[in-house]
């Protein structure tokens, strides 16, 4: 007697997932990069200020203290965004990424930091806004302009500068990684030199008063909107950059 | 039998050089393909741009049908193993299998933990501490387990000591038997994979020279061994490609297929056949540009016997 089986065909059929949620574990696999450094320069830059604060208080100084020490970590994202293409790039094309998937999920992976960094900044503005200061009068994150609009309008600008300066690192990287040093360095010259040509122009047009005006009238989130456009613009310009990069 | 990979006049030139050369090819489904040639000639190239990890210059490359660049349908069903793959700068092995494992469909955890162990790999050092063959042996397992319908092991054992090698080749057939897949295998110890290889793609300059079976390959050539008057009589006017002798004894390559008479004398001087080392022929048809009006001569005529 015979009994035949049947087996399940498709044993080795493709489980679906999610390529670009992929990536973003990929990046976090540098948590280094990702996470600790960010926070830690954040916590350093904080608990420096808190020590100024404290001897100019102590010094009998009675006066409000804002400093902008919170703007720290912004300028590291641009390393982060850096190091996203230097270190992740070559093994996302190993796993047989797209360059599209990679670039999706770094922004994912770079919004994931920039809204935990946010949120830290956004506790620490409130717990000076509970305080007055720590008691001393001097704030890091409670910055009057940018909390205009509450917590949440303070974290969305927090959160947006910090994407605009990881998509400039995240560009830059990928171009100097495309046309090499010297390009590289003639272009941001020339970008040098442009911004010149518009600071000269307003300056022959004595309009400086003007655009300190318009940049102080022109509210914290008005400026945040500008700079997520710009973000957007960027990213658009890193992906079309990296359409074309090889291993 | 399906192909799996077609190329047409497929062309790359970089500013001073052409790295590929009006390269014509299909691969077909489920076979082991050496791809063989020297330095420079074009390997890295040729399967970069199968996986779009790097662009022609003119010319067409279909994988599984479509173009692979920007493809993730295509590009799921595939995995390139480089000769110095790069990872990120804090991960160690055992990051780099958990990100393979959610990329690749097809992904084996139990073959890939059998084969670290194979390998005695590390897994909690970062991948830039490991020696230069447990770099390699990173490489290799993701290649394996990954068990991707189309692998590309690019030159994958740098570093590694003959030992790991062998266990490298037996892994290979021995899970290539159970789950056929196509793999496309580049190295320079042409002689050690021969026996591995299904099919021998030899490029050179940027062209295919040679795009046959290796069984094909083997029998343009004859590897004879005795008495070494008895062989000297015997490859009057062929082609010798390689000739080894001690005392009395020699071991002569030459090539052309035997006559009948050549049988005869084979057997009447007691002189034994062995099999052609692949590596010679090899050697031999990416040495032609040193050679090439000499050999074209005797190379028709003992075609043709």
């Amino acid at each position: 007697m015979t009994a035949v089986i049947d087996h399940p065909p498709g044993a080795r059929t493709s489980r679906p997932k999610n390529r670009i949620l992929g990536v973003v574990r990929l990046q976090f696999t540098n948590t280094q990069t990702f996470v600790w450094v960010p926070l830690l320069i954040l916590v350093a830059a904080w608990l420096i200020t808190l020590i100024i604060h404290w001897i100019i208080a102590s010094a009998g100084v009675d006066s409000q203290m804002y400093s902008g020490g919170s703007q720290t970590p912004l300028w590291y994202f641009a390393v982060v965004g850096a190091q996203a293409v230097n270190l992740t790039f070559y093994f996302s094309q190993a796993m047989s990424l797209t360059r599209r998937e990679f670039c999706l999920g770094s922004l994912t992976a770079a919004a994931i930091s920039a809204a935990g960094i946010s949120a830290v900044f956004v506790v620490l503005g409130l717990i000076e806004q509970a305080t007055d200061g720590y008691g001393l009068g001097g704030y890091f994150a409670y910055l009057p302009w940018v909390w205009e609009h509450g917590p949440l309008g303070a974290g969305f600008v927090y959160f947006v500068l910090t994407m605009l300066c990881f998509v400039l690192g995240f560009w830059f990287a990928i171009f100097y990684k495309r046309a090499g040093a010297l390009i590289l360095t003639i272009s941001l010259t020339v970008i040098a030199l442009a911004l010149l040509a518009g600071a000269a122009w307003i300056n022959v047009n004595r309009a400086w008063p003007e655009v300190w005006a318009a940049i102080v009238g022109a509210q914290a989130i008005g400026l945040a909107l500008w700079a997520l456009g710009l973000t957007a613009v960027f990213a658009l310009g890193s992906y079309l950059t990296l359409r074309r990069l090889t291993t | 039998m399906n192909s799996v990979v077609e190329v047409r006049r497929l062309t790359k030139t970089y500013k001073t050089t052409t790295a590929l050369d009006d390269v014509s090819l299909s691969i077909d489904e489920d076979s082991i393909y050496g791809l063989l040639g020297r330095n420079g000639a074009g390997k890295t190239t040729l399967m970069s741009i199968l996986t779009a990890q790097n662009f022609a210059t003119s010319g067409d490359v279909e994988v599984f049908g479509e173009d692979p660049y920007e493809n993730a349908r295509v590009l799921n069903r595939m995995c390139f193993v480089r000769e110095s793959q790069k990872y990120p700068d804090d991960s160690n092995a055992r990051h780099a299998l958990t990100n393979a494992r959610l990329f690749f469909p097809h992904w084996d955890q139990d073959f890939a933990d059998q084969l670290v162990s194979d390998f005695d790999l590390p897994l909690k050092t970062p991948i830039k501490k490991l020696s230069r063959g447990q770099q390699s042996a990173v490489g290799v397992i993701i290649g394996l387990a990954s068990r991707a319908e189309i692998t590309f092991f690019d030159e994958p054992y740098l570093g590694f000591d003959a030992v790991a090698r062998q266990t490298f080749y037996d892994r290979l057939i021995a899970d290539y038997a159970e789950h056929p897949r196509t793999i496309v295998l580049s190295s320079h110890l042409i002689d050690e994979v021969a026996d591995l290889i299904e099919k021998v793609i030899v490029i050179d300059h940027g062209r295919i020279i040679m795009d046959e079976t290796t069984e094909e390959v083997r029998s343009r050539a004859v590897n004879v061994v005795g008495d070494a008057d008895a062989i000297n009589r015997l490859v009057a006017g062929r082609e010798v490609i390689h000739r080894e002798s001690l005392g009395r004894v020699a071991s002569v390559t030459m090539l052309g297929h035997l006559s009948n008479a050549d049988r005869e004398l084979i057997d009447d001087a007691n002189l034994d056949l062995t099999p052609v080392s692949l590596q010679q022929l090899v050697v031999r048809s990416t040495q032609t540009d040193l050679a090439e009006s000499s050999a074209a001569e005797t190379d028709s005529r003992s075609l043709q016997s």
